[in-house]
């Protein structure tokens, strides 16, 4: 438990000294994969929470078809879709990052967006439609910064220059999209196998 | 024994009779509208067919379509292109008057003193109705002109031909025609892409007015750049859109209809530059129908709209050939209600050509099934209806009233929650207004509202928010204090 509150306050440090913070995490052991997936767990659920409570104005989302599985997995599968293909890829080009580092790169560096969601959720509430725009620009802060870190973190754990950094960045959307097309593959043959089997067995079944 | 099977009869009988009831119940119509996402949901449809005008109304003479009708007053004139007839009815839908050769006003047949041949009318188009003069204007396109009759007894009165100062491509085939209050005549041909002709009430030609802006396509436009001068001159030119129909409101504002696919706008209320000022305040432009996935609206054509009829206040009714639906929309531009579908049952549009407004009730006409439909508002059309003039005129209480009724018979009808907002904003009673902006989904408003709302909170709670204020400076200073004082020790 001491170790975790340790770790929480080496997250706080993380998010405004990316360089060291990462390095450290990637030589000396010092992330938490626990701490990571309660992040992530933590992501979803402001998600789903701020899709309901969004103030009105803002709020543009039809309540009444929600869904907070879906929300749930449309925030994190693209983080994991990034892990896979990013650590794929970068294994090609001598990246020195481990999965597990990027796991927990990438839980560590939603920890701003998760505090700025929750408060431009809050703040939603209270404004008006001139004033939205306001909200939403501090909003994307939290975006900026997310993806600030993402990129420090990736260039120390990977050990890369900056040149490097973004061509692995280029070769691993172009890996995601692969990536996709494989599971919509998969998905359209398995459904052609399960369709297949289950009208031979209707067939088999009224024959008998 | 006996009993028994009379009660088995019985039983039988009524599960029949249940059944018809219910089958009466599925029978009513339900049509769709659309919600704030653009998704079809269930509504209630503002008329229902009335009565049919067909050639059984018209004695001995023969019906060959029904191409444009126009009410006014008493009268209902409806124009018949392929047997180039104006036939008058009033309002128990007789005929009273069906008008091929032109009379002049000593009863025999009118002489065209330029051709000096008998004043036939050869396919006409359209037909317009100037109350304050008395006339009778009929767009007779056969003959490349306009005939004006007497509204009183059908004579002659004179005839307008092809001005000599006309400039410009436009062959003059006067198709539908407006007046205005100071006589000017306003034309449209179809297929004309320089506008609608504006003539003098001598018949001079004044201008070409309103021109219609076509959708520019980037890629187009990245072609045209790139091409040489040899290029161009075999590209496809891309002219304006042209209108196909045109009406005009008691401020003197033309309004005009389009469906021209390349068209920006499809519906125009032309101010006298020659801009559109139609007002576009609902959460969907007025396009008629929406791209939609939903299976309520089955289509996925966009709408083309032949006509627009207009009321005294501002509501206005499109009619889409395409589907065959009317679609009516506020002053505001707000979607009200869609009815009407195509099909060839009774009620239904095949080739739905021109619509009007008599009184409260909508006078449809189709050319393939030589007849005219009149459609009488429900009671939830009449409602709305009135609830819209209601408004318009400024009586935001009586409005309130009819539409709280009309939402009680159908609660998807959103349009009336933002109406009903409205004006509790108006008197400030921003709680009640936020509430009926949530549901009737209107973001802009609720805004307002809560904009109200929040500063009256403000106000209740001053005293609240100036200690919390204090609290904080004085905790902040405090802070700096002892950090001060730990600093120097």
């Amino acid at each position: 438990m001491k170790q975790f509150i340790e770790d929480f306050k080496y997250l706080k440090y993380t998010i405004f000294h990316p360089f060291d913070a990462f390095y450290e995490i990637k030589w000396r052991g010092k992330g938490n994969m626990l701490l990571a997936t309660l992040l992530l767990v933590l992501y979803s659920i402001v998600q789903v929470i701020s899709y309901q409570y969004t103030g009105f104005i803002m709020n543009e989302n039809p309540l009444f078809e929600m869904n907070s599985i879906a929300i749930i997995v449309i925030a994190v599968a693209p983080l994991f879709l990034f892990m896979i293909s990013n650590w794929s890829v970068s294994t090609l080009y001598n990246g020195k990052a481990k999965i597990k580092d990027l796991y927990v790169l990438v839980a560590y560096s939603l920890f701003p967006i998760i505090i700025i969601n929750v408060i431009t959720m809050l703040l939603s509430n209270i404004v008006i439609m001139e004033e939205a725009s306001l909200v939403f620009a501090f909003g994307t802060i939290g975006t900026l910064w997310f993806l600030f870190l993402m990129f420090t973190g990736l260039t120390t754990m990977h050990e890369f220059t900056l040149k490097e950094n973004i061509m692995t960045l280029l070769a691993t959307a172009v890996a995601a999209i692969i990536i996709i097309f494989l599971c919509v593959l998969y998905f359209s043959l398995m459904e052609q196998v399960i369709n297949f089997v289950t009208t031979i067995s209707q067939e088999f079944m009224r024959r008998w | 024994m006996r009993t028994r099977k009379k009660l088995i009869a019985l039983i039988f009988t009524t599960i029949l009779m249940l059944q018809n009831i219910v089958f009466a119940q599925n029978t009513v119509e339900t049509t769709y509208n659309y919600n704030w996402w653009g998704n079809g949901i269930e509504d209630i449809p503002f008329f229902e067919l009335y009565k049919t005008i067909d050639k059984e109304a018209m004695g001995d003479i023969t019906l060959s379509g029904m191409d444009d009708v126009t009410v006014v007053g008493d009268r209902i004139y409806i124009i018949d292109t392929t047997e180039s007839r104006l036939n008058v009815f009033n309002t128990e839908f007789e005929l009273i008057n069906s008008i091929k050769v032109v009379r002049n006003a000593e009863g025999k047949i009118a002489i065209d003193p330029k051709t000096k041949s008998q004043v036939t009318l050869k396919n006409p188009e359209g037909v317009f109705i100037h109350e304050q003069n008395e006339e009778i204007y009929i767009a007779d396109t056969g003959n490349e002109r306009i005939v004006i009759l007497n509204e009183k007894d059908f004579t002659l009165k004179r005839i307008i031909n092809k001005p000599d100062n006309m400039v410009g491509q436009t062959s003059f085939k006067p198709s539908k025609i407006a007046v205005d209050r100071i006589n000017r005549i306003y034309i449209i041909v179809q297929s004309g892409f320089e506008g609608i002709i504006e003539l003098t009430s001598e018949g001079e030609f004044t201008r070409y007015f309103g021109v219609n802006k076509p959708k520019v396509d980037l890629m187009d436009h990245f072609w045209r750049n790139m091409a040489s001068e040899e290029q161009k001159a075999k590209m496809q030119k891309v002219l304006a859109p042209s209108f196909n129909n045109i009406e005009i409101d008691d401020e003197g504002f033309i309004y005009a209809t389009t469906f021209d696919t390349s068209a920006k706008d499809m519906v125009f209320r032309l101010n006298p530059k020659g801009e559109n000022v139609l007002r576009e305040n609902g959460a969907w432009p007025v396009r008629g129908d929406l791209i939609d996935k939903t299976e309520l609206v089955v289509t996925q054509s966009p709408s083309k709209f032949v006509d627009i009829a207009l009321t005294d206040y501002g509501t206005y009714a499109l009619l889409d050939k395409n589907n065959g639906r009317v679609f009516i929309y506020n002053f505001d531009g707000e979607l009200m209600n869609v009815f009407g579908k195509k099909g060839f049952m009774k009620g239904e549009l095949n080739d739905p050509t021109s619509l009007a407004w008599m009184g409260d009730n909508l006078i449809v006409t189709d050319k393939q099934m030589k007849c005219a439909y009149v459609y009488k508002p429900t009671q939830f059309g009449e409602l709305a209806l009135r609830a819209s003039e209601a408004y318009y005129n400024g009586e935001w209480d009586k409005a309130t009233e009819l539409l709280e009724e009309a939402i009680s018979i159908n609660g998807n009808f959103e349009m009336a929650y933002t109406t009903i907002g409205k004006s509790y904003l108006m008197k400030e009673d921003y709680d009640t207004a936020m509430y009926y902006f949530k549901l009737g989904n209107n973001r802009e408003y609720y805004s307002k509202a809560f904009n109200g709302y929040r500063s009256i909170w403000i106000q209740e709670n001053f005293g609240w928010i100036f200690a919390g204020m204090i609290l904080v400076v004085v905790g902040v200073a405090y802070s700096e204090y002892r950090y001060f004082k730990k600093q120097r020790k």
